[in-house]
């Protein structure tokens, strides 16, 4: 490269875009001339109903990132890239960067000779990546599923979304890497591998295609192909205090983590440090070298190139390594001691807090001499640990370990609080003695029963609530039509399922638990201008929960009258005609369906034991191109950094309403960026409409436990609930948790905080430093000397 | 305004003042010792950063991508020595508050945390031993980090003679010393080496690089910060050090950063990177410079706007998915006590 070559016009927005000295390279090896008009024309394409877009600036721009000799395909990636990096000044661009991307994946595609739906499949089967049965059924219906591919399908992407999609989800040859499905025909592929007819198939597609339900990550990276492991969610019980069930415990979570599964494991079996071991007379080091194991196993556990393998510990707070076990993720102290991998979560007995709250003692008992502990709940629990304090290894403060639980969270977002009794009192699985929910998932949401010999699997899925919107309000029917498509997939996925261990294998049949979850009640919130702590709000997350668990029941129990119920459902609450509303105390909204719902279940039971749960979402709500589950938005303007590279993300509803006011200008944008994405400062806008728009760190988070408590009487297991605070303490943390295990909620998941500090802004406007001034100077707290201003 | 090279007259200390002050209380400069404690709340350490996925990022790229990954590790392999030994050369010596040193110790260590992890970096990513020794030879072998190298020894050099800053020249020289590590090396120089990374980072290449540079940026943003902080302090208590004549040095001196770093920038750029192109790197680095010469109150020399989007991103909050990469937003120190009546 020449610098001459490099040394184009000024401005890259200017008027002289013509360049001739910089020629691409094509892919027979010719060089042609870069023409500006050629990518104008490319670009325009895509853009005809995107009215604020200016394919000039695309051209131009993108030929002033390029060198001279580049190649076409880069010329190419490099207008997308560029594309999406406008998407700050205009979402729009967001549009406009996916259709590119999608033109230029179906090239990649149709260069291997596959023009349709059913060649990919063909071409996949070949090349071993799809199973037989699934290649064998879309041969038999290849015209009527051809025909089935929404060309429309594609545009509905963001650019994130489908750039997610292109880099993870769509099948690759397995030696030249490239993809051999477009979006619609990996979407189409999902759809086939749960379906017994092609209309079902269709049916199911379309519904994905809009992108009003997608079910989870690992449905959608394996249905349809040799290795159909489309569970989400493995609970692994605490291995026996014993090493042999130790290490089977390690093989068993390297199994479930190879195909996507995400894993909780309990420890808190296994005994203490310090504690006798009979075989060699020694005493045991307990659970953190264990642990330090696992951590490393779960690492080298690589998810088919796509992420890497996660898992969760869990432990009861009256182990004696409970101090240890919240220090594994700080980031000083000794290596061998800490776990970078693994993620930390309480599994908390009411008596801890009733203790906590009187400020009493708390004893730390070695499970090896009160090895039915973990098997407790309630007044059962409360009656044995009592006992079992006589044993103790060791008494502390109820309140000093509550606080140490509290700074973990504070330091690391992890030591997640959740409730042990709450959990199993609560759950339809509970319902005869000796069936105890041991621990939750990786994400909090999930609330199985489990033992030794059965792990709980669950699969899972999201509503898109945002896709489920009219002028008025909610589309009720709509989304009940989602919710039973849902369901119906989601049971399916059961007897489908590959099942990576025995112990998973052992359960889900018996089971049948499905977690039907609810993504985008932010968007719904917007388009409806309430504010995310308004009654407003709360009423309409109820409401629609409580519609998505009516109608998963009412499906369920449709199933159930089909195919007859789960082998296990003599056991459940439901068989005795509690449902999960009864279990809070609640009285329903829609008394007339619940009706004839307890009559139907009374006549012919439920297929599964458990069907909503309300998960993260991180990954799907993306190709959605929604909000996270149920959760308020963090930022105005913020990035999203992932293995696929960082993007821009603009609250598109709040850019309507600056648009609409006039005031989408680069100083207003100027000024959220230098705000973190907050709007507060932005007087322009009406006191109402920021408040419509604060973010997850401006609201008080007690709104996010009430619309959380709300709607859990409407959730049969729980919710990956987050809760967000810039600049915790110890005492913030400890009212928080303590109110919302009050509200009773079983389960929460991460504390979110920010950085002390942060990174100098690289592209705001500057003004000069100011060092501080005399008047700060006296008010600080650092000088009382000289402080006059409270004396 | 004083007479040129007079001893300056002892009546309140000054910051610039000779001495070895070890008073806490009162405390001068607060806003030094709330930086400090800022900084402590950053804690964090070199096995955090997971270079796993990077290994596999490497065989990925472009030859001349590789090429470029390969000159800026070389320049990070000692670029924040260089740093840390102005920091103990010249620095310390001469800030003259307790609170102020406080600052400063917690920066060399800093320092040293970011050359643990450019060297546990570069003993990842370059396997054979003969090319790792050549990586940590880059000042001698590779003319564009000589360049850079000179210009910074050239500085730390100008001022090493001084024991104590006696004269109004000895302290503008000692500021002058200052203002290049803050603004051309950790602003300048820096700077230009993020972007390279953050330009990689958002084709979703070295993650693990990208992450570990988030935490030495935003360090070195701190560092930054507080040196302007300490220039801004001497001003306002001698504002007789700055004159128009100073304002050229000092924008003489980013100028001439910016030719070194530019010059960097071609060998790097060398092979043609597709979306990073030597023009707008040149434009980035300009950009940079007029907003250091901001920050010091002198006006811009370039007037040029910063091409980058993907440095755009930089600047807005972060969100990562647990699942793929490790939060770098949590704090170190939080304080208080249990309570149940706060507010949340």
């Amino acid at each position: 490269m020449t610098s001459t070559a490099q040394s184009p016009p000024s401005d890259v927005d200017g008027a002289q875009p013509r360049r001739p000295a910089m020629r691409v390279r094509k892919r027979d090896g010719d060089t042609e001339p870069v023409d500006v008009n050629r990518i104008v024309t490319a670009v325009a394409r895509w853009a005809t109903d995107l009215d604020e877009v200016d394919p000039l600036r695309v051209a131009t721009r993108t030929i002033s990132g390029l060198y001279d000799g580049a190649t076409t395909a880069e010329l190419d990636k490099l207008s997308i890239q560029t594309a999406a990096e406008l998407i700050g000044t205009e979402p729009q661009y967001s549009r406009l960067a996916a259709r590119l991307l999608a033109a230029y994946v179906a090239k990649e595609v149709r260069g291997q000779e596959v023009a349709s739906f059913s060649e990919s499949i063909r071409y996949a089967h070949g090349l071993g990546l799809i199973a037989d049965d699934t290649a064998a059924f879309v041969a038999r219906h290849a015209r009527q599923l051809d025909d089935a591919v929404d060309p429309a399908g594609d545009l509905r992407f963001e650019y994130f979304g489908l750039r997610t999609v292109a880099d993870r989800y769509l099948l690759r040859h397995p030696r030249s890497r490239l993809v051999v499905e477009t979006p619609q025909y990996w979407l189409l592929r999902v759809a086939c591998g749960l379906s017994t007819t092609p209309d079902e198939a269709v049916g199911f597609y379309r519904l994905m295609s809009s992108l009003a339900y997608l079910p989870s990550s690992p449905t959608l990276f394996n249905s349809g192909t040799r290795h159909t492991q489309m569970s989400s969610c493995f609970l692994v019980d605490s291995p026996r205090d014993e090493l042999d069930s130790i290490y089977e415990r390690y093989h068993q979570v390297a199994k479930l983590s190879k195909f996507s599964g995400g894993i909780g494991i309990s420890f808190t079996r296994v005994r203490g440090r310090g504690a006798l071991i009979r075989g060699t007379n020694g005493r045991s080091n307990g659970i953190v070298p264990f642990l330090k194991t696992l951590d490393a196993g779960v690492a080298a556990v690589n998810q088919g190139g796509r992420r890497k393998g996660a898992a969760c510990v869990y432990l009861e707070p009256w182990h004696p390594d409970v101090e240890e076990f919240l220090e594994l993720r700080d980031n000083t102290g000794e290596e061998a001691r800490r776990t970078h991998n693994l993620n930390l979560a309480n599994w908390i007995p009411d008596e801890f807090m009733r203790r906590v709250e009187a400020d009493g003692d708390w004893s730390l008992i070695d499970p090896s001499d009160a090895p039915e502990l973990p098997d407790l709940f309630g007044e059962e629990f409360d009656a044995a640990y009592r006992v079992a304090e006589k044993k103790a290894v060791r008494t502390v403060k109820a309140r000093d370990l509550y606080g140490r639980m509290m700074r973990t969270l504070a330091q690391t977002g992890n030591g997640w609080m959740t409730f042990k009794d709450r959990s199993n009192r609560l759950s339809n699985q509970t319902g005869v003695p000796g069936n105890t929910i041991h621990l939750s998932n990786l994400c909090t949401e999930i609330l199985e029963v489990n033992s030794d010999t059965e792990t709980a699997v669950c699969n899972l899925g999201s509503v898109n609530l945002g896709a489920h919107l009219t002028d008025d309000g909610v589309d009720w029917d709509r989304l009940r039509a989602t919710v039973r498509t849902a369901v119906v997939f989601l049971d399916r996925v059961i007897d489908i399922n590959y099942y990576p261990a025995e112990q998973a294998a052992a359960s889900n049949p018996r089971w049948r638990p499905v977690g039907l979850g609810l993504m985008g009640l932010q968007d719904a919130l917007f388009a409806l201008r309430l504010p995310f702590d308004s009654a407003g709000a709360r009423e309409l997350s109820t409401r629609v929960q409580e519609e998505i668990f009516l109608t998963a029941l009412e499906t369920s129990t449709g199933l159930a009258e089909r195919f007859g119920v789960h082998p296990a459902y003599p056991q459940t609450r439901a068989a005795r005609g509690d449902l999960h509303p009864d279990l809070w105390g609640v009285e329903p909204t829609q008394t007339a369906r619940w009706a004839a719902l307890r009559d139907r279940i009374a006549a012919h039971g439920l297929r599964n034991s458990l069907l909503v749960a309300i998960a993260p979402t991180a990954t799907i709500a993306s190709i959605a191109g929604c909000y996270e589950c149920i959760e308020p938005q963090v930022s105005n303007l913020f990035k999203r950094e992932t293995m696929s590279g960082e993007f821009l993300q603009v609250n598109t509803y709040l850019v309507r309403e600056l648009k609409a006011r006039g005031l989408w200008t680069p100083e207003i944008r100027d000024r959220i960026k230098r705000a973190e994405g907050s709007v507060q400062g932005i007087v322009e806008l009406p006191a109402e409409v920021r408040e419509l728009f604060r973010t997850a760190w401006e609201l008080p988070q007690r709104a996010l436990i009430d619309l959380a408590a709300a709607r859990a009487p409407y959730i049969d297991q729980s919710q990956s609930l987050n809760l967000f605070l810039s600049a915790p303490t110890i005492g913030k943390l400890s009212s928080m948790y303590l109110y919302a295990w009050k509200s009773g909620l079983k389960t929460t998941y991460y504390l979110r905080s920010r950085p002390a500090t942060r990174i100098q802004q690289a592209t705001v406007t500057v003004a000069p430093v100011v060092a501080a001034d005399a008047e700060a100077l006296a008010c600080s707290l650092e000088n009382p000397e000289s402080c006059e201003a409270c004396q | 305004m004083t007479t040129v090279d007079e001893p300056r007259t002892a009546g309140r200390q000054l910051l610039l003042d000779p001495g070895m002050d070890l008073t806490l209380r009162p405390m001068r400069y607060p806003h030094f010792f709330d930086r400090f404690r800022d900084a402590i709340r950053n804690t964090w350490t070199v096995e955090e950063v997971d270079l796993h996925s990077d290994l596999a990022d490497l065989e990925r790229l472009s030859p001349a991508e590789r090429h470029l990954v390969s000159r800026l590790v070389a320049f990070f392999a000692t670029g924040d020595t260089i740093v840390a030994n102005n920091l103990v050369l010249n620095l310390y010596q001469h800030v003259n508050s307790p609170e102020g040193r406080l600052y400063l110790s917690r920066q060399l260590f800093e320092e040293a945390v970011h050359v643990q992890f450019y060297l546990n970096l570069l003993d990842t990513y370059v396997p054979d031993e003969q090319e790792r020794f050549a990586a940590f030879a880059a000042i001698e072998n590779i003319p564009s980090i000589r360049r850079k190298a000179e210009f910074c020894f050239r500085w730390i050099d100008s001022v090493f003679g001084l024991r104590e800053l006696r004269t109004r020249a000895d302290r503008r020289a000692f500021l002058l010393n200052l203002i290049c590590f803050a603004a051309c090396i950790e602003g300048l120089f820096f700077y230009g080496a993020f972007a390279y990374v953050y330009f990689l980072r958002s084709r979703g290449l070295l993650n693990g690089l990208a992450s570990g540079t988030n935490w030495v940026f935003r360090d070195e943003s701190m560092h930054m910060a507080f040196a302007f902080d300490v220039v801004e302090t001497a001003r306002r208590e001698e504002p007789d050090l700055f004159d128009a004549d100073l304002e050229r040095q000092v924008t003489e001196m980013l100028a001439e950063a910016v030719e070194c770093e530019v010059q960097f920038a071609e060998d790097l750029l060398d092979q043609g990177v597709s979306g990073l192109s030597l023009k707008d790197m040149r434009a980035y680095l300009e950009h940079v410079a007029d907003r250091r010469l901001a920050q010091l109150g002198i006006a811009p020399r370039y007037g040029a706007q910063n091409p980058f989007a993907f440095m755009d991103l930089q600047d807005v909050q972060e969100l990562s998915n647990f699942f793929e990469r490790r939060v770098s937003a949590y704090q170190v120190g939080v304080s208080g006590s249990v309570s149940f009546d706060d507010d949340f």
